[in-house]
């Protein structure tokens, strides 16, 4: 039994398959900040505002190709990141620069015209029909009527295009948010919050049209909370939290970085002496009940798994785990859960334990 | 596609939306009671207003009928543009339009260009509408420069109302802000601005209401310039020589103008720090 020989692909140890990144950086944001104004009103200036929360000295390379995916929690500033991608908030400080064109680096004035921005839930309503409601948009960009087809039979509307808004499904108007994201045949999509009130079938057939466009080259940025959506999908992420990049990276790197590489769950069914082919020192978590046993190690699996067959266990399955937002959250700032979930509520700004910035304003 | 284009576009395609949508059809009853059904009314030979007065060229009569213009059509505006921004912001469409590439002052041109047709092209038919009426009650046609500037100041009035709506638009949070503040305004100018003359006469110890006396008149007039029914009325009254409360046709063209800037000048500044 000894000499069987346990083989893992470096696909399945990994996790997150990748897709075709060609990781060549396009755009760069260094230092970027947008605060959001909040009202301060004094006896002799009701009018007056104040810098409150937002995004502070961010520094971000987007790749051509490649899939980021862009995690935190709620209020860590994702949406206001996406929407200075997208050009609908100004960078109040700090420097975008692209080489979608060239091969130099370039400051970008308006990053508009380079970007397709998908918001969280835009609520399609109305008597106007999808293709009217996409034409409307496609005349500010100058979309053919022919893409404009095209983007609907992308996206799976072709057979609604003359339905009033009115009478789509929640999934069928995320799609159409999508087709409004690609008017302009985008070197960047921003997605927010996308997988947001689709069904599985939904989510998977939206998942391969990303896929699809990264293939292409196109870079996108997916923001969620939704650790597990992702999976699959990304070929980097980014850990935001109170409007600070955490970190930023190919996933097992980060991983390697935060210390959340190599975690496996085993499975078997019977009673199993578990101390016998895995040592406790290893053992994250366990739990055995009269169905079978289950545990949590963070070692290389090769190993535990020879040992579980030398000891002649019924292993049923094994599989990498991935940390969730709270591990990742907690291991990028070195706080625990209850202090996290705290500082969510908070409007206070500290510095992050990978970023150093201050209150400038 | 040349910028101009761009904005005659998007402007069209608001205009198309509003003037298929259910709020015209509701308003219309309204326009055509207040247009055509004012100049009917003040077209009446036996017609006597208060004072014994009574109109008799066709001039006349549109001007008593700009009532209709007063109460009707700026209500109307103000109807039709109170939702322009907010309602695409509780929707979230405002986003999806500001990540497009066309400039924001481009898509606040749009956006009032869209609004102020989709007003003013029944305003317009009715007004037309109302000239037939003088004519067949009257038989008495107004002079050329007479409908032109009768069309001209109705179109203004009816404009600028449409920009404090959409300015409103774009401050207000919820709809019913933006619909309280565009509502608010015109009543201000439509109803209490009577009042705000009056207390500014008595504190400048002018005989209120005193019809005859100059200095009333004289207030009176320069205070309509810092009202959008004052000026429109104002700019009516240059085509009646009989009227004269001391301010001058260039005031009032001056007036409307300034009416017109600031306002325009106010939105696309808004527009250009809108937050969805």
């Amino acid at each position: 039994m000894s000499n069987i020989e346990v083989r893992l692909s470096p696909r399945l140890m990994r996790g997150f398959p990748l897709g075709q990144c060609m990781a060549e950086a396009v755009l760069s944001f260094r230092s970027v900040q947008h605060r959001h104004a909040l009202p301060a009103p004094t006896l002799f200036k009701p009018w007056a505002k104040r810098a409150g929360p937002g995004i502070v000295g961010l520094s971000l390379d987007l790749y051509e190709g490649c899939v980021l995916g862009l995690i935190g929690p709620n209020g860590a500033g994702k949406t206001t990141l996406l929407r200075m991608m997208a050009g609908v908030l100004p960078v109040q400080k700090g420097k975008v620069e692209s080489r979608f064109d060239t091969d130099v680096w370039q400051p970008v004035d308006d990053l508009r015209q380079w970007v397709g921005h998908m918001p969280e839930q835009v609520r399609w309503q109305g008597r106007t029909t999808v293709h009217e409601a996409l034409s409307q948009l496609g005349e500010m960009r100058g979309t053919s009527e022919t893409k404009i087809e095209r983007l609907l039979a992308l996206v799976g509307l072709r057979s609604r295009r003359d339905d009033a808004l009115d009478n789509l499904s929640q999934g069928m108007r995320q799609r159409l948010s999508i087709a409004a994201a690609l008017l302009g045949s985008p070197k960047v999509l921003l997605l927010d919050e996308p997988f947001n009130g689709l069904d599985p079938v939904a989510a998977e057939a939206f998942a391969a049209l990303v896929r699809t466009l990264a293939s292409k080259g196109v870079s996108v940025v997916i923001s969620s909370h939704m650790v597990a959506q992702l999976e699959g999908l990304i070929d980097r992420i980014g850990l935001l939290h109170r409007g600070q990049l955490l970190d930023e990276g190919p996933l097992e790197d980060v991983e390697r970085r935060l210390g959340l590489e190599g975690r496996y769950t085993i499975t078997g069914e019977g009673a199993a002496d578990i101390s016998s082919f895995a040592p406790d020192e290893d053992v994250l978590e366990r739990h055995q009940d009269d169905d079978g046993w289950s545990l949590t190690v963070k070692r290389d699996p090769k190993s535990v798994l020879s040992a579980a067959v030398d000891a002649d266990v019924n292993i049923t399955s094994w599989a990498p785990v991935r940390p969730n937002l709270v591990e990742w959250l907690c291991a990028a700032t070195g706080m625990s859960v209850d202090d996290i979930s705290l500082e969510v509520a908070s409007s206070a700004m500290l510095p992050m334990r990978t970023v150093e910035v201050g209150e400038d304003e | 596609m040349s910028d101009r284009k761009r904005i005659v576009n998007v402007a069209a395609r608001i205009r198309k939306e509003r003037l298929s949508g259910i709020r015209l059809k509701i308003m219309l009853p309204i326009l055509l009671l207040f247009l055509p059904g004012m100049a009917w009314g003040f077209s009446d030979p036996n017609i006597v207003l208060p004072g014994g007065h009574q109109p008799d060229t066709a001039m006349e009569v549109l001007f008593y009928a700009s009532l209709g213009v007063v109460f009707g059509a700026t209500m109307c505006a103000v109807l039709m543009a109170f939702d322009g921004v907010s309602k695409d912001r509780a929707s979230g469409m405002l986003e999806v339009r500001l990540a497009q590439p066309m400039p924001r002052q481009h898509q606040a041109t749009a956006l009032i260009l869209g609004h102020a047709q989709s007003i003013l092209l029944p305003v317009y038919a009715l007004l037309f509408a109302s000239v037939l009426v003088v004519r067949f009650r009257m038989g008495e046609w107004p002079g050329v420069t007479e409908v032109v500037v009768y069309a001209l100041s109705t179109g203004l009035v009816v404009f600028w109302y449409t920009l404090f709506a959409l300015l409103a638009s774009t401050s207000a949070r919820e709809q019913g802000t933006a619909i309280a503040f565009g509502i608010g305004v015109w009543f201000f100018f439509t109803f209490l601005w009577a009042l705000v003359t009056t207390m500014v006469a008595y504190a400048s110890g002018v005989a209120v209401g005193e019809a005859n006396d100059p200095a009333w008149v004289a207030l009176e007039g320069m205070l309509d310039l810092l009202s959008p029914n004052g000026v429109y009325h104002h700019l009516l009254e240059t085509q009646l020589p009989s009227v004269d409360r001391g301010v001058a046709a260039w005031q009032s063209w001056l007036a409307a103008l300034l009416w017109t800037v600031l306002p325009w000048w106010a939105l696309h500044r808004r527009m250009e720090r809108l937050v969805p």
